[in-house]
């Protein structure tokens, strides 16, 4: 068969090229469209990949353990022990990259001006570091040493807001383990900026230590937090410790931030519909141009139905015609995209909706995210949708009779 | 000698809306092999719906048509499709090239359809091309040849693998009289040095002149049907 | 002119199928632009009427520098007098003064920071719906009752019931201690995280008194359920308190910009989501606009012999391209305007609109927007691209001579 693929490749191609004017204005239609589907993918996986990471980094994690009414109700009273042979063991699992203990009950900041409430946060800075912002957002002073550090890191925002500043004192007042209001006066060691003003105003760090000091416990947290070396490895280990801890609650960061996962998985969905709309745009072109160019050479194709070629032959040449016209824009329009891609560098800044943005949960540079999910489905969207609509201009053309279509002037 | 062409009571009969029209009517006709027949009558008296009939590009209203022994009015799409490829050469008035291939392209297309192998084509169709008097010209495209030569390469291509029977519609219609009659005296030629059939139809006097076997049609009735040489 | 007409009508139909296909790519494209756009603007509608609706009000007059710094000292002088005399001035009713506070609310087993409003519940019930959601007990009855409501979620992590008190612990505006102890008279559930779980109202005057305002309050909150009206109401209280020095007025966009650049960022996405659409459609209409001058030019050769300017023959394609574009439009419009009808009979949701709609406040279910924007923005859009698609065949025919055209195929 190899002499006929060869014959309908040369004839598909020179006839591609025979009106070169029209080919160019689809092809440039199809290239556009494709462009546009790798594009906006890429923007829209740029957004919920950052959504994802910011999730992860705002002190969520991929995988909590909290006390069974934490989530519910998150203060002292549901607190959990370390001290656990179970809990040490099931911690101990080739999955897990680092995990994190951490204290975070509600508190209230009281400067020498102003207070408001927020939530405090006891960490140990070593297991902290590579798994939330913290410790690269500090923009002023230092990290906290230890977990014994007597000093807090609060948010910039909340500075300003307190009219406070490094070095200064402010006081801690929160409710300790018999719920007895502690207070106890902190020196601001460091101050951290991140893009989201909900994280400078409303957390601020201490040493665990110090924070389990100062509530009246022992060896006891809040929440563990866990990162894995593999995220898809996620449910089978939020499985695997909460049957391991019954006692405790375990839970996978779509499950503790569902906003973040809905809107990751709308601009999923999105994807798809997008893609569709685009090829509808542009696959009303590909069919009338094809049946342009098959009802103009009715003659020749009469000519190969009397040269003894069969109407499969027919339909082939022009189904190889308009699939060489989409591969051709699929080409053009993944470099194009790629290029346009590379070109936004590290993303477009959109700081000018940057409370718009913080409200959908996104900071304020977007990157530009091509994944090999995303260019297979746009590709694959073009390349078989496009071959089945090319279905009909080709079986139309196989269908001239051919009297008809030779004498027809 | 074997009889290559055999129509019987065949009747055409287009219908356009409530008007019928007759084209063929009770055509009855029998040719064989190696001969060399002008189908001749003014338009509209059925020339080329019989030439399409006989090539299996149309079908009769009645009657059989037998071609090499197969019976052309019963026959599949697909059946008809491989019977023109492998018995049947046309030569039409005009458009007879693909225009996108090189007069050598359009003499291979036939053969490679047939799946004879790169050399023997390329061996086979330039020898026919020089046969017909294209030599050089191989690599043309058909927009960047004379009326004249874009008939001989048609001719070449209808020639090419030897079919037994060669139908060629008004080939010469479009051609001065010089051309035309350098193309019939070649199609003569190879007719007889391939020993294939040809049926051309014409209303050129010249043409009828060249022919071995005049048939005169008439309101698609056969009016003459006499041998000449 | 009539005859015009007919005579572009009718070449238009004269390749029934590429017209078809042409006019069904117009189609679709102005079908989808109108119910996007429709359910675009009709989603801000809602977000914008919820943020205005539940709490914030249209407009507010604060001191200068409230917004940006909200501290205590920063408040208005006799508050209670300018509101009822913006209300006598304006002739608007739905005017209500506010002072916010924060303070530790302890009940018998926990203790929380929050904010604390005083509000004067007869105007309050005007310009926000937060006292049309007490789901248990009664809002707020008099200006000066020792009482407060508070949210659904604090009610629940304080463990407090209706009829419990509270005792509130805070700092007056004089750097005194304020401190009370009020009974629960209400829980009011309004929806929005941020307010069920961190806002107390209590009665302005009781606010005033328990935070030594001296009749100072931090806010006039102005409600108009007419968006319109802003710029028009916006002048007119700026005119009113023009006496005050150091007072503003602010717009709802300005008090919460998050809003205003959500609406701002995903308009824009959208648009540009919108213009490579329509551009692609308009690529894949070109050449049928191309091809009807093309292959008539025989037919524009004899024409031109008849006597008609090449500019009468241009003009004749523009038309037929925009009778078509038209017939698309008119068409489209019809499918678009009439699936947004549906929805805004039967109301538009989807899976996942229920956690977004909670985080915006808003109810889960969309209303398209029908207005004349929503209508005809999209579809203008498309006519102004195609008619400039139409004008590159159009200019072609200039370069046309009689006699070559005529002998053209």
């Amino acid at each position: 068969m190899s002499h006929i693929t060869s014959l309908l490749m040369s004839l598909a191609w020179r006839n591609l090229w025979r009106n070169k004017r029209r080919t160019l204005v689809i092809l440039f239609a199809i290239v556009l469209g494709v462009w546009a589907m790798i594009f906006t993918a890429a923007f829209m996986r740029g957004m919920s990949s950052q959504i994802l990471s910011d999730t992860i980094n705002n002190l969520t994690g991929h995988i909590q353990i909290h006390s069974k009414q934490y989530l519910d109700d998150p203060v002292i009273d549901h607190r959990f022990s370390l001290i656990d042979d179970q809990l040490f063991e099931s911690l101990n699992n080739v999955l897990i990259k680092q995990t994190s203990s951490r204290v975070r009950v509600p508190a209230v900041i009281v400067s020498e001006r102003e207070s408001t409430g927020l939530v405090m946060v006891g960490i140990n800075p070593d297991n902290e570091n590579g798994m939330s912002f913290l410790q690269s957002s500090i923009v002023e002073g230092r990290y906290l040493k230890d977990e014994n550090d007597s000093g807090i890191i609060i948010g910039r925002k909340l500075a300003e807001r307190l009219e406070t500043r490094l070095g200064k004192r402010v006081v801690i007042m929160s409710q300790d383990k018999d719920n007895k209001i502690v207070d106890r006066g902190f020196r601001i060691v460091g101050i951290f900026d991140t893009q989201m003003e909900a994280l400078e105003t409303g957390y601020i760090f201490m040493g665990l230590q110090t924070s389990e000091d100062l509530l009246n416990i022992k060896n006891e947290v809040s929440e563990v937090s866990i990162l894995l070396h593999d995220m898809n490895q996620l449910d089978e280990l939020v499985a695997d410790l909460q049957q391991q801890n019954p006692h405790l609650d375990v839970q996978g960061w779509a499950q503790l931030e569902p906003m973040s996962r809905v809107i990751i998985e709308l601009y999923d969905s999105f994807h798809l519909v997008w893609h569709l709309i685009v090829f509808l745009a542009m696959g009303f072109g590909i069919v009338n141009t094809l049946l342009m160019s098959v009802f103009e050479r009715t003659r020749e194709f009469g000519l190969f139905q009397s040269l003894g070629l069969k109407p499969g032959f027919i339909m082939g040449q022009v189904w190889v015609e308009s699939t060489l016209l989409l591969m051709l824009g699929l080409f053009l329009g993944n470099i194009i995209a790629w290029w346009s891609v590379l070109a936004t560098g590290e993303g477009i800044d959109v700081s000018a909706f940057a409370q718009g943005m913080e409200m959908a949960n996104l900071s304020n540079i977007i990157p530009f995210v091509i994944i090999t999910k995303d260019l297979v489905l746009a590709n694959s969207v073009v390349i078989i949708l496009g071959m089945l609509t090319s279905i009909y201009p080709a079986w139309r053309a196989s269908r001239l009779v051919p009297a008809d279509a030779i004498t027809r002037v | 000698m074997k009889t290559v062409v055999s129509c019987k009571h065949l009747n055409k009969i287009y219908r356009q809306g409530q008007i019928e029209v007759k084209a063929l009517t009770d055509i009855n006709l029998d040719v064989i092999a190696g001969d060399f027949i002008c189908l001749s009558g003014p338009s509209g008296s059925g020339k080329s719906t019989l030439l399409n009939m006989i090539g299996g590009l149309d079908s009769p209203t009645s009657g059989e048509i037998i071609v090499d022994g197969q019976h052309v009015d019963k026959m599949s799409k697909s059946e008809l499709a491989e019977l023109r490829l492998h018995k049947i050469g046309f030569v039409f008035q005009a458009y007879n090239l693909i225009p996108v291939l090189t007069a050598k392209e359009n003499v291979e297309m036939v053969m490679q359809m047939q799946g004879d192998s790169k050399q023997y084509r390329n061996e086979h169709s330039l020898a026919i091309l020089k046969e017909v008097g294209l030599e050089g010209l191989e690599n043309r495209k058909p927009a960047e040849l004379s009326g004249g030569q874009q008939q001989r390469v048609a001719v070449a291509r209808a020639i090419v693998d030897k079919p037994c029977l060669v139908l060629a519609d008004e080939p010469t219609a479009n051609l001065d009289s010089k051309n035309a009659d350098n193309l019939l005296q070649m199609m003569r030629e190879m007719g007889e040095q391939h020993q294939m059939t040809f049926i051309v139809s014409t209303h050129d006097p010249m043409v009828m002149e060249r022919a071995r076997r005049l048939i005169k049609l008439h309101d698609g009735k056969i009016i003459e049907n006499n041998k000449q040489h | 002119m009539a005859s015009t007409w007919r005579f572009a009508w009718r070449n238009i139909w004269r390749q029934p199928r590429r017209t078809i296909l042409s006019i069904l790519a117009i189609a679709f494209g102005a079908g989808l632009l109108v119910f996007s756009i429709g359910i675009q603007l009709g989603q801000y509608d809602l977000m914008i009427q919820s943020s205005i609706r539940i709490y914030h009000g249209l407009l507010q007059v604060q001191k200068e520098g409230y917004l940006d710094e909200p501290k205590m000292r920063t408040s208005i002088a006799d508050i209670s007098s300018l509101a009822s005399d913006l209300r006598k001035l304006s002739g608007l009713d739905a005017i209500s003064a506010r002072a916010n506070g924060f303070a530790l609310v302890s009940s018998d087993k926990r203790t929380y920071g929050t904010m604390i409003v005083g509000v004067q519940p007869e105007f309050e019930k005007k310009i926000s719906s937060l006292p049309g959601v007490i789901k248990e007990g009664r809002y707020l009855s008099s200006d000066s009752a020792d009482e407060i409501i508070i949210g659904r979620s604090l009610a629940r992590n304080m463990q407090i019931k209706l009829g419990d008190e509270v005792t509130i612990l805070g700092s007056g505006r004089d750097g005194s201690v304020a401190a009370t102890i009020v009974p629960v008279v209400g829980i009011y559930e309004s929806g929005s995280r941020d307010l069920d779980r961190n806002l107390i109202q209590m009665p302005l005057i009781s606010f005033q008194q328990v935070f030594e305002m001296n009749g100072h309050g931090h806010s006039i909150v102005i409600y108009d359920e007419d968006v319109k009206q802003l710029d028009a109401l916006r002048l007119q209280f700026q005119d009113l308190t023009a006496d005050y020095k150091d007072l503003v007025t602010l717009s709802w966009d300005e008090i919460q910009p998050g809003v205003r650049q959500m609406i701002e960022l995903d308009y824009a996405s959208g648009w540009l989501m919108y213009i490579v659409l329509v551009a692609i459609i308009t690529f894949s209409i070109l050449n049928t606009f191309l091809m009807s001058v093309l292959e008539r030019t025989r037919e524009f050769g004899i024409m031109l012999a008849l006597g008609y300017t090449p500019f009468n023959i241009g003009r004749l394609v523009m038309l037929e391209a925009f009778i078509l574009t038209l017939v698309g439009l008119a068409v489209g419009t019809l499918i678009g305007v009439a699936i947004n009808y549906y929805f805004y009979v039967y109301g538009l949701t989807f899976s996942g609109m229920e956690e977004i709609a909670k985080m915006y406040n808003m109810p889960a279910t969309i209303t398209p927007q029908i207005s004349f924007e929503s209508v005809f923005l999209g579809p203008a859009m498309i006519l102004l691209f195609t008619l400039l698609a139409a004008l590159y065949p159009a200019t072609r025919i200039r370069k046309l001579q009689p006699v070559e055209a005529m002998h053209s195929i």
